[in-house]
């Protein structure tokens, strides 16, 4: 049998995960739950039902559970599921399209043929692949097979983690990843664990881990304005960036609320739902201080 | 009583009948002569050069004045409604009615319908492409001439006089006609009094001028017109003048490659002290703006770049200046258009880059790796040849003052489809227009339905083949047109007028319309009805003839199918077979007719939009009367998969069988101007996988305003933040609003 996975995308002409021009894969599923994040269909490892307008709890619970057994294309859904009268009147109101199942199984050829066709832009923009998600090492076992094979044909990849997984994984992916989009989210054990559901401790020391055996990393900070901007995790990344001076890069990733959207058709309306995108001043901001505690290459994303 | 107007077009017509039976080039040089200078109008205060014209209502032009005004023409219809506005007393409309009554029957597209046979004015029954509903339509216009304009200024008047005159003589020598040749010198007459009555005109008007600067300019101007009458030009302002003015007289709207025969002067001029570079820009943005004047919408090509320039250098210099024009004049025309090919010298893709960044949609560019090959194969021309390609107008190719191949008909093939579905009957007049070639439901393959579609265009290129054929002959017969038939190759040698045997290479071609529409229409009826036999031929034919009103969940199917544009070989391949038939059936005309070609040209203008207006819902899930895509891009809002997939879509349909297509993409400028480096690249990858032209808009303000009324048309808009996916269309109002005003702009 072939090597699976569960994606929720392949966007061809990403241009802001990595150099030149790349096709991104997105795998479905994250060991972390951040606040802010901006694919919330990315949390699940499981398929979802995405509608634009409103579901009840339980209809949306049974239909998840329903398509995390069967695979099943979101037009057989709304045809033979036995919706709620209120939510089948919604459906049936609502424009075509407007629900959608998230999420689906590629095998590696899919996903291989699929990124082929942009090969010679690669080539020319010194571009690639990357793997995205959700997390690529949580699914291991896809995303080394996905690299071996870009490696084969001499494709440049590239990896954006969050940095929980094993060390082992890790260690598996470093012959294979040309470069890895590192995120560094907060500082304090019990504030990461507050923002993001889990601590720090395996994350840094696997970011330790890897450039102590050279990889090359670009730090990626997801800034929140009010939420993770604090002075003292800034100057613990100024200290990061001490402490690896070899790193390739530093990118800020301001907060934006665009994902919200796709949180509500999920039903899983983002906490800071409230919260605005993060104004250029604030953007510079962050960038000049992070500049003045001596971070040199920081980019705004 | 106001008894002056349509003055000029009475005294044409005077001379006309005066001389209607004379040899055509006797005749055309007499009404030349009164034909000008009543068609320049005045020097205004910003010219720099000699040379702006409003056009008569009655006249001789190559090219059109409207749908049917080209030859000798009468607009009836605006010359009515200028009697209607005026109050004229009866002997003098009794007069103008004459006139009207005259070329009713005398007017060169008029002579060419009566001389249509039987069958072809069965098929092609009206010339009201815009308005009528029909699958083919003639055009009259013998458009896209590009002179030789490097003689003309090589040469000069005198020169070019002393040249005729040697033809002259060897024809007395052969005991040819000479009438040709003296109607020519004639011509050239007529042209040294364009240039005196400028010049009197600029020194009038420089004697009642107070400010210096613009009276010395005046000045120069009057001294530069009368120098070009007795001299060949010696500066690149007396080449500018003389270039422009010719163009104005001859009626030809496209320059062909300007930095070939202007860049040496440029050159010259600069390397004396007392010419700047910034006064030759200068004089250049006059030129552009007298252009942009001129208003042709379709034409005003001016061609830079390229293989096959003699003066590389000196051209490349002047390429840089004329970008710069471009930037400087911000208006709709001239349509600059860049040919390059791998190891030009970058710093004219980089300035082209420049000028497109600034929303400026030019230069279009030319890739002439693909080009030049693919000139060589359709038209059957050898290298050297081929690298003298132009592209003009809409963007036709032919060759520099070589070969002719104006676009003289017009196929909507979705049209042709929906006619065929409905047995050669058009559903919205009820009209047969078109073959009966049996009922949608007897097709009982998808490959029957095909070949059906097949024989109806075939049967239209067949007649518009002949159409123009027999409009080269009429127009032929009609007039020599001497300003351009003496700067063509081969007349002047032959004798001959350039539409009665001069050109060497005297070809067509055929404008088609709905390329991607039809082949979207054709997946979606293959997949929904053959294949999957989710619909009845019924049940499609219902949906479309309903506009999909009570069918929207069909019409949902439809839309669903895979679209040309997403890189989806089902749908891509389905426009190579709709491409490849009717672009080789079309030049396997040759052998049909007396055309040196005849091919297909798939280009960029509002015709996708008007045709469109006539075309019934079709069944790639297009309403009725909207319109058609553009060129060879796909319908607006069907490609869905981003750039890439687009670009690699549409470098798959050949370019070895036709006569250009037009490539349209728009990018936004937060793209364009903070990821050059990808652009650079993603326009490299494009060219190298057989990229042929490229059209670029830089998306501007309005533009993403219009993207907000109507979201579901741009589905190439993607959201680019990093780490992020989504589609834009797919998004709510607000957040697309939102993307619209922070991450596009």
């Amino acid at each position: 049998m072939s090597t699976k996975a569960l994606i929720f995308d392949i966007q061809r002409f990403s241009l802001n995960d990595g150099p030149g021009i790349r096709t991104t894969v997105f795998l479905k599923g994250c060991p972390l739950d951040c606040l802010w994040c901006h694919n919330p269909e990315s949390k699940s490892f499981f398929p979802e039902v995405s509608f634009t307008g409103e579901l009840c709890e339980e209809c949306r619970k049974e239909a998840n559970d329903f398509i995390r057994k069967s695979e099943i294309s979101a037009e057989s859904l709304i045809e033979g599921f036995p919706f709620c009268p209120s939510c089948r009147e919604n459906i049936d109101h609502s424009p075509k399209g407007s629900l959608k199942i998230v999420g689906r199984p590629v095998n590696l050829e899919e996903a291989v043929s699929e990124i082929l066709k942009d090969v010679d832009y690669y080539k020319n923009s010194n571009g690639g692949v990357t793997i995205s998600g959700g997390e690529p090492l949580s699914q291991l076992k896809f995303t080394l097979a996905l690299l071996k094979r870009l490696k084969e044909l001499d494709i440049h990849t590239a990896v954006e983690t969050c940095g929980l997984a094993p060390e082992e994984s890790f260690q598996k992916l470093l012959p294979v990843t040309d470069l890895f989009l590192y995120d560094y989210k907060a500082t304090g054990e019990d504030i990461h664990r507050r923002l993001t559901g889990s601590t720090n401790r395996a994350i840094l020391s696997n970011l330790d881990f890897l450039y102590r055996n050279n990889a090359n990393i670009i730090l990626r900070l997801p800034l929140v304005p009010g939420i993770n901007d604090s002075e003292e995790h800034l100057e613990a990344i100024a200290l990061l960036a001490r402490k690896y001076p070899s790193l390739s890069g530093i990118e800020i990733m301001p907060y934006h609320n665009i994902g919200n959207d796709k949180a509500r058709k999920l039903g899983k309306p983002s906490p800071i739902e409230a919260l605005k995108t993060a104004p250029e001043e604030i953007k510079q901001g962050w960038a000049e201080k992070l500049l003045s505690m001596g971070c040199t290459s920081v980019t705004v994303s | 009583m106001k008894n002056n107007i349509l003055q000029a077009e009475l005294n044409f017509t005077e001379i006309y009948k005066k001389y209607k039976d004379a040899h055509p080039a006797t005749r055309e040089a007499m009404c030349l002569k009164v034909q000008y200078p009543a068609f320049f109008t005045e020097i205004q205060d910003e010219d720099l050069f000699a040379g702006r014209i409003r056009h008569t209502l009655v006249g001789l032009t190559p090219d059109e004045w409207g749908p049917t005004a080209f030859g000798y023409y009468c607009q009836e219809r605006e010359i009515r409604e200028l009697m209607a506005k005026s109050n004229l007393d009866n002997s003098y409309k009794e007069k103008i009615e004459e006139m009207l009554f005259f070329w009713k029957t005398e007017n060169t597209s008029a002579r060419l319908r009566i001389s249509y046979p039987e069958d072809m004015a069965r098929w092609l029954p009206t010339d009201d492409w815009m308005h009528d509903y029909g699958i083919g339509f003639p055009l009259y216009r013998l458009t896209g001439g590009n002179i030789n304009f490097g003689k003309l200024l090589k040469l000069g008047i005198p020169g070019l006089s002393d040249e005729i005159r040697r033809y002259k003589a060897s024809a007395e020598i052969e005991s040819r006609g000479t009438e040709i040749y003296d109607a020519m010198l004639l011509a050239l007459e007529v042209f040294v009094d364009i240039c005196m009555y400028y010049a009197s005109q600029a020194n009038q008007m420089a004697e009642k001028e107070n400010r210096k600067e613009r009276k010395a300019e005046l000045l120069e101007m009057a001294a530069v017109l009368e120098a070009i009458t007795v001299t060949k030009p010696r500066t690149f302002r007396e080449a500018l003048q003389m270039f422009w003015l010719y163009s104005l007289a001859a009626d030809i709207r496209n320059y062909g490659r300007m930095d070939v025969y202007l860049g040496d002067f440029l050159v010259n001029d600069l390397t004396s002290d007392t010419f700047s570079e910034s006064e030759a820009q200068r004089l250049l943005d006059s030129i552009w703006r007298l252009m942009a004047a001129r208003k042709t919408v379709v034409h005003n090509r001016v061609i830079i770049g390229g293989l096959g320039r003699r003066n590389e250098k000196n051209a490349d210099l002047f390429a840089l200046m004329a970008m710069q024009a471009t930037l400087n004049v911000k208006e709709a025309e001239p349509q600059l258009s860049l040919r390059f090919y791998k190891g030009m010298n970058p710093m004219l893709m980089a300035k082209a880059l420049d000028t497109i960044a600034e929303g400026r949609t030019y230069p279009m560019l030319y890739n002439d790796d693909v080009n030049i090959p693919s000139v060589e194969s359709a038209f059957g021309f050898n290298r050297a040849l081929s690298e003298q390609y132009v592209p003009y107008g809409c963007g036709e190719y032919i060759i520099d003052h070589k070969s002719f191949g104006t676009p003289s008909g017009v196929i909507n093939l979705l049209k042709a489809l929906e006619v065929t579905l409905h047995n050669g009957i058009d559903p919205s007049t009820g009209r047969k227009i078109g073959l009966s070639l049996g009922e949608f439901e007897t097709f009982d393959t998808f490959d029957k339905l095909f070949e059906a579609y097949k024989k109806q265009v075939e049967h239209f290129v067949d007649l518009l083949a002949r159409q123009e054929e027999l409009e080269y002959k009429v127009a032929g017969e009609t007039a020599p047109f001497l300003f351009m038939s003496m700067l063509y190759d081969g007349c002047l040698e032959k004798g001959l007028g350039a539409f009665s045997g001069g050109i060497d290479y005297l070809g067509g071609t055929l404008e088609t319309y709905g390329n991607s529409n039809t082949a979207d229409s054709l997946t979606a009826i293959k997949k929904l009805v053959y294949d999957e036999k989710r619909l009845s031929h019924k049940d499609l034919l219902k949906a479309l003839d309903q506009n999909f009103e009570g069918f929207k969940d069909e019409r949902e199917l439809m839309l669903n199918c895979p679209k040309y544009g997403n890189d989806d070989e089902c749908a891509d391949s389905m426009l190579l077979k709709v491409h490849t038939h009717v672009a080789e059936y079309t030049r396997s005309q040759k052998a049909k007719t007396n055309l040196h070609s005849y091919l297909i040209v798939i280009i960029n203008n509002s015709a996708n939009t008007l045709l469109g207006h006539q075309t019934s819902a079709s069944a790639d899930g297009r309403k009725s009367g909207e319109p058609m895509n553009n060129g060879n891009t796909p319908t607006s809002g069907f490609d869905r998969q981003g750039i890439t997939a687009m670009l690699n879509s549409i470098v798959k349909p050949s370019t070895y069988i036709h006569a250009g297509a037009v490539q349209n993409m728009k990018f936004s400028r937060d793209l364009f101007t903070k990821k050059r480096p990808v652009v650079e690249s993603l326009l490299a990858t494009y060219f190298e996988k057989g990229g042929a032209q490229a059209m670029i808009t830089v998306l501007n303000r309005n533009d993403l305003e219009n993207a907000m009324k109507e979201p579901e048309k741009y589905g190439h808009i993607f959201v680019r933040v990093g780490g992020f996916s989504a589609r834009f269309v797919e998004l709510s109002r607000d957040v697309q609003m939102e993307i619209l005003n922070r991450t596009l702009y």
